[in-house]
Order: structure tokens, then C-alpha cells, then sequence
């Protein structure tokens, strides 16, 4: 590996447990910690604030040190359209109902295949909404509004 | 005669016919996602929870678990037939099943696979009968103190033996601790957390976190690899396997159930660690060992036999203790939960309809699945050439309608899409997601016992070692954590983890 070092799984789990921690440390400041005796709200959560913070440290400092460890590259096309389908469906379905946000959905997240036909997609949206509405609403009676009016 | 009776009420009440219904629906879900290749038993009984507050208990917990065993028939038929596990408990059935599926042989593997499964779960029905009422008598002695070291014994065990570094797991047990403090302090009722949003004052809701971690970030990676389109080998002639298949199936079909039944129980256990064990012992003691891997056919019947003995031996722990041993059995606590059942060695003797209904249910269940299994073995392998970019976005579809349904909040929808990110970031950096989902389930409970056990010993931290079952369970976790850090161990685990 020619000297080449930093392992970047280790390094970026590590980073990622480190930032939950100071937020979590961040979020239960005001709150009192008390004694083992009689324990304040804050006890428990920063004992395990502090857990997760150490196993960061660990992780990011062994994996500077460690050989050369890449990650496989991330493909933002499946990754963007998986994550705006639910963020439409979330944004729609408040307003204008399941109808409009299960077709947006399925349609947005048709995109993140690499084979993906336009077409069988929106035909596709058309069947699995009716089915989700059989299913959901009809079936299970979930009570949720179904049409924009 | 107590004994009897409890089988009887179990019965009496899986044998209902609302009971037979749901568990007939569970088996028949639980094996279409177990042939589906990419969608897991997790997802679906997370997306299935909000749907079942409304059924009674024992109906509830009947279904989703026909869903987990169910889920291991159906992994088997996808593994044999084109050599692709439809769950990962699956993986090692795929060594020898398709070889002999390649060798014109797929029905009398298909339908070893069945037998033995139907064999372990019978069996295992068993195991949980005469182990449940010791178990949970010894855990009504329980206080704050044993409970707070068998939680952290559980946690420990769990992590142990899952796959993947054994101290990033850790890290994720404390992760999922963390998130689980999140909302109104009961104690206190100071708000912990919850960054001003009123939604989290009920603390985090496990089913998006669920569906996030499991379902979308496992479809994300899925998307990124290119697909590959099953190909259904051959058409499946006669299912009848011969006389001398059953023989050398028979006992490794004994050996499996045993191995898959004794890791089930333990902390951690389920479905996916026993079959590779059973592989690894039926290679040992075969007289001639150069047949595996070349469609040596108990390299079917062990395996299938441990995978659902393990995931029905898994279900010993949260039926009498009250602690969960995999990430499933933790939705199965979220489920007695949201039917307002606090898990705990108290359901048994609160709720013997429950208990006994589920475990006897379980037989049921085993005997449909035996039977509906291989007469619509033509159904299970058309679902296979569904291709892939028409089932993802139906997966997204109902995972978004389902975490919208929970409580009619558009929130838990937002926290899913989050974890969806944060589960393709796990995947990326090579992480188990399951312990992160114990230790959200757990946290809370895990807090309120060791808060009463300092109350109770007045701060005093050697009360965990002063009571002898305390003591025991802790001596366990140092035991466990003792031998990681010896060498040999080590190595062996990493040898049984990669086979």
C-alpha cells in the first residue's frame, strides 16, 4: 500500500459518533445531572454521551493511523432520488392528499434505478397508488386524507 | 398437570379461527419477503406494527411472528433455485441447495428444506414449552438490580455475537441507548432532547428509525450495485426425495434443530448465526466431506433446520424475561408495548393466553407453511422475476404511507427519511445497523432500572455484585468480554463469522 494511511470508514464513524455526542452533550446541558444517589434527568444521558464520544475518539484516532482503508464511491443518483421521494411524499401528502403524494413518490423514486423508463413509471405510479389506497385506506382504514379537496 | 394446560389454552386459542386467519396471512407475507430477495423480515414487521394496534393482542403477535419464520421458508426456495439468498439466514442453503437444483435435484431439495424446517420448528415449539415456566419463575425474582445486569448482559451478548467489529457494535448499542433517552423524562418530567419539537416529547418512534435504517438505506446501497436478474434454473419435476436422501438428511436435520435451538436462546441469538454453525459441523462430521459444496443434501436439511429453530428458540428470552435477543424480537417489544403489555416475566402469568397462543401458534403456523409451501412453489417463483426497479419504489411507497399511518404525523415521516440517510451512511462505512434498534428499544427500560437500583442501594454501585443473580449475569458479561480480548477466541470467531 506504499505507506498510504487513514482508514476512511473508521475515520468517518468515528467523526459521525463524535458529532452526535457534543450535540447530545450540547442538547442535556441545562439539564441536572445529581448524584448516583438521586440521579437528575441529565445522569444518564450524559454518562452515555460520554460513552459514545470516547468510542469516537478511538475510532477516529486508530483510523488515522491505520493502512490505507477507502470507501466505495457513492453514487449520488439512487441516493438523491430515494431520499427527495419521501420528502415529496411527506410535502404533499399534508395537502393535497395520499392520491398526488403517493404518484409524486413513486415517479421521483422510479428515477433512482439506472434502467428506468419514464413511461412504465408514471403507468406503474397510476397502479400502486390505487392498490396503497385499496390496501391502506380501504382495507386497513387508516385515517388519512385521500383526495387534495 | 399444569403443564397440559397451558398447551390446551394455547391451543384453544391459536386454533380460533381469527387466529388461524392471521397467522395464515403472517406465513404467507413472511415467505413472499423471505423469497424476495432485498426485502427483510425488519422492514415489514416495522411497516406491519402501526396495522395491528387495532387486532387483539394475541392475534397481533401471532401474525408478525409467522412473518419472521415464515420468512425462513421462503428464504431457502429463492437460495436453491438461483442461488441468490432471499435472507441472509439463507446464505449457506445456497452452497449445496443450488448445486443440487444445477444437478436436476431442486425438488427433493426444495422439499428437504420444508421438512427439515417443519422438523426444527416442531421441535422447537417444544424447547420453548419446557424452557418458558422455569425461566420466567426465576425472573419474578427479579428487582431493578438482576434487571439492570440481564439488560446489559443481553446488550453485551448481542453484540457479540452479531456480525462486524465487536466495538463498533458496542458504539452502536451506546448510540441507540442515546436516542432512546430522547423526550420527557418520566421521573423528572424535564424534557430531554428534544430540541424544542413537541413530536419528540413522546420519545423517538422505533417504526421510522426501523424502516429508515433497514428498508431505505438498504434499497440506496442496493440501487448502486448493478442489478442482476434471477434466473430460475429449471422447471421443478419430481418433489419426492428418495429414500437414501432421507437418510443422510435425517440426522443432520437432528444436529441442525439441536445447534439452531441452543443458539437461538442465547442473548443475540436468531436466525442468521445458527445455519452456518450447522454447516460447519455437518462438514465435520460427514464421512466424506468432499461432497459439500457439490450438492451434498445435508448441507440443506442442517442448515434449514437451524435457521428456523433458531428464530423461533429466539423468541424464549421475550416471552419470560422480557429482553429482546435480536433486532426483530425488539419490534416484537415495541408490539406488546403499543397493546399497552409491559414485556417482562409478568405476561406470562398476566397474559397465559398470549403466551400460549403464540407458542402454540407457532406449530401451526409450521404445519401450514409445510403444507401451502411447495403446491404454490409456481407462485413464490413468478414472484422472483418481479425485477427489482419495480419493487423498490413500492417498497418506498409503503414505507412512507406506513410511518405516515402510525399517528397521522407527517414527523415520523421526516425522521425516517433522516435514518434512510444515516442507514446508507452505515452501510458505507461497513456498520451493523440491528444493535443500534436494541439499544433504542432498551434504553429506557435500562435507564429506569438502574435509577431505581441506585435509589434502592443509595448510590451504592456494588450492589450490581452484592446480589448473587446480579452478580452471576455481570460475571458473564466479563467472561464474554475476557475471552473477545484473548487471541484464539478471537480468531475463531472471525473463522466462523467468514465461513
Amino acid at each position: 500500500m506504499g505507506g498510504r494511511k487513514i482508514d476512511y470508514p473508521d475515520v468517518l464513524f468515528g467523526g459521525f459518533l463524535i458529532f452526535v455526542a457534543a450535540g447530545a452533550l450540547a442538547a442535556t446541558r441545562n439539564l441536572s445531572v445529581g448524584t448516583a444517589a438521586s440521579m437528575g434527568p441529565g445522569y444518564f444521558p450524559v454518562a452515555i454521551s460520554l460513552g459514545v464520544m470516547g468510542f469516537g475518539l478511538v475510532f477516529t484516532a486508530r483510523g488515522l493511523f491505520k493502512p490505507h482503508e477507502g470507501i466505495e464511491r457513492v453514487q449520488f443518483r439512487p441516493l438523491f432520488f430515494i431520499i427527495a421521494s419521501v420528502a415529496v411524499f411527506s410535502l404533499l401528502a399534508a395537502h393535497f392528499g395520499l392520491v398526488v403524494a403517493s404518484l409524486a413518490c413513486v415517479i421521483v423514486a422510479g428515477f433512482a434505478g439506472r434502467e428506468h423508463r419514464l413511461i412504465e413509471g408514471i403507468a406503474f405510479a397510476v397502479v400502486l397508488t390505487a392498490f396503497a389506497i385499496l390496501l391502506f385506506v380501504r382495507l386497513l382504514g387508516l385515517p388519512i386524507q385521500v383526495w387534495p379537496w | 398437570m399444569e403443564f397440559l394446560d397451558h398447551i390446551a389454552l394455547g391451543f384453544s386459542t391459536a386454533l380460533q379461527l381469527n387466529n388461524l386467519l392471521f397467522c395464515l396471512i403472517g406465513v404467507l407475507i413472511g415467505t413472499a419477503i423471505g423469497v424476495l430477495p432485498g426485502i427483510g423480515p425488519i422492514p415489514t414487521v416495522a411497516l406491519l406494527l402501526p396495522f395491528t394496534f387495532g387486532l387483539d393482542p394475541a392475534s397481533a403477535m401471532i401474525m408478525l411472528a409467522g412473518i419472521f419464520y415464515g420468512a425462513q421458508y421462503g428464504g431457502s426456495t429463492t437460495a436453491i433455485l438461483v442461488n441468490v439468498p432471499g435472507e441472509t439466514s439463507a446464505v449457506v442453503t445456497c452452497i449445496d441447495g443450488h448445486e443440487m437444483a444445477k444437478q436436476g435435484r431442486a425438488g427433493p431439495a426444495l422439499a428437504i428444506a420444508a421438512m427439515s424446517s417443519f422438523f426444527a420448528g416442531t421441535v422447537a415449539t417444544a424447547v420453548i414449552v419446557v424452557l418458558s415456566i422455569p425461566l420466567s419463575i426465576l425472573a419474578l425474582k427479579f428487582t431493578a438490580v438482576e434487571y439492570f445486569s440481564l439488560l446489559v448482559l443481553g446488550l453485551f451478548a448481542a453484540v457479540i455475537l452479531a456480525h462486524g467489529s465487536v466495538a463498533k457494535s458496542l458504539a452502536m448499542v451506546l448510540l441507540g441507548l442515546l436516542l432512546g433517552l430522547v423526550g420527557i423524562d418520566i421521573s423528572s418530567g424535564a424534557a430531554r432532547m428534544t430540541f424544542g419539537i413537541p413530536e419528540l416529547s413522546d420519545g423517538l418512534d422505533f417504526v421510522p428509525v426501523a424502516m429508515g435504517l433497514f428498508g431505505l438505506g438498504e434499497i440506496i446501497a442496493n440501487l448502486e450495485r448493478p442489478s442482476v436478474r434471477p434466473v430460475v434454473s429449471q422447471s421443478i419435476r419430481d418433489l419426492i426425495p428418495s429414500r437414501a436422501d432421507l437418510r443422510r438428511a435425517f440426522p443432520a436435520m437432528v444436529r441442525g434443530t439441536a445447534v439452531g435451538s441452543l443458539l437461538g436462546v442465547l442473548p443475540g441469538g436468531g436466525a442468521a448465526l445458527p445455519p452456518f454453525t450447522a454447516y460447519a459441523i455437518e462438514k465435520k462430521v460427514s464421512r466424506d466431506p468432499s461432497r459439500f459444496g457439490h450438492g451434498a443434501i445435508e448441507g440443506v436439511a442442517g442448515p434449514e433446520a437451524a435457521n428456523n429453530a433458531g428464530a423461533q428458540t429466539s423468541f424464549i428470552p421475550l416471552l419470560t424475561l422480557g429482553i429482546p435477543a435480536n433486532a426483530l424480537m425488539a419490534l416484537m417489544i415495541g408490539a406488546l408495548m403499543m397493546q399497552g403489555i409491559q414485556p417482562g416475566p409478568q405476561v406470562m402469568t398476566q397474559q397465559p393466553a398470549l403466551v400460549w397462543g403464540l407458542i402454540a401458534s407457532m406449530w401451526t403456523g409450521n404445519l401450514m407453511l409445510l403444507v401451502i409451501n411447495l403446491p404454490l412453489l409456481g407462485i413464490w417463483v413468478s414472484m422472483l422475476k418481479i425485477p427489482y426497479r419495480l419493487l423498490f419504489p413500492a417498497i418506498v411507497l409503503f414505507c412512507c404511507i406506513g410511518t405516515y399511518g402510525i399517528s397521522n404525523s407527517l414527523f415520523n415521516v421526516w425522521v425516517m427519511l433522516v435514518c434512510a440517510g444515516v442507514g446508507y451512511f452505515f452501510i458505507k462505512v461497513g456498520v451493523e445497523p440491528a444493535p443500534l434498534l436494541l439499544g433504542l428499544v432498551l434504553g429506557p427500560q435500562l435507564e429506569e432500572n438502574f435509577r431505581r437500583a441506585m435509589l434502592l442501594a443509595d448510590g451504592d454501585f456494588t450492589v450490581f455484585i452484592r446480589h448473587p443473580i446480579s452478580a452471576v449475569l455481570l460475571a458473564v458479561v466479563a467472561a464474554l468480554l475476557l475471552a473477545l480480548l484473548s487471541p484464539t477466541l478471537f480468531r475463531k470467531r472471525k473463522e466462523a463469522l467468514a465461513e
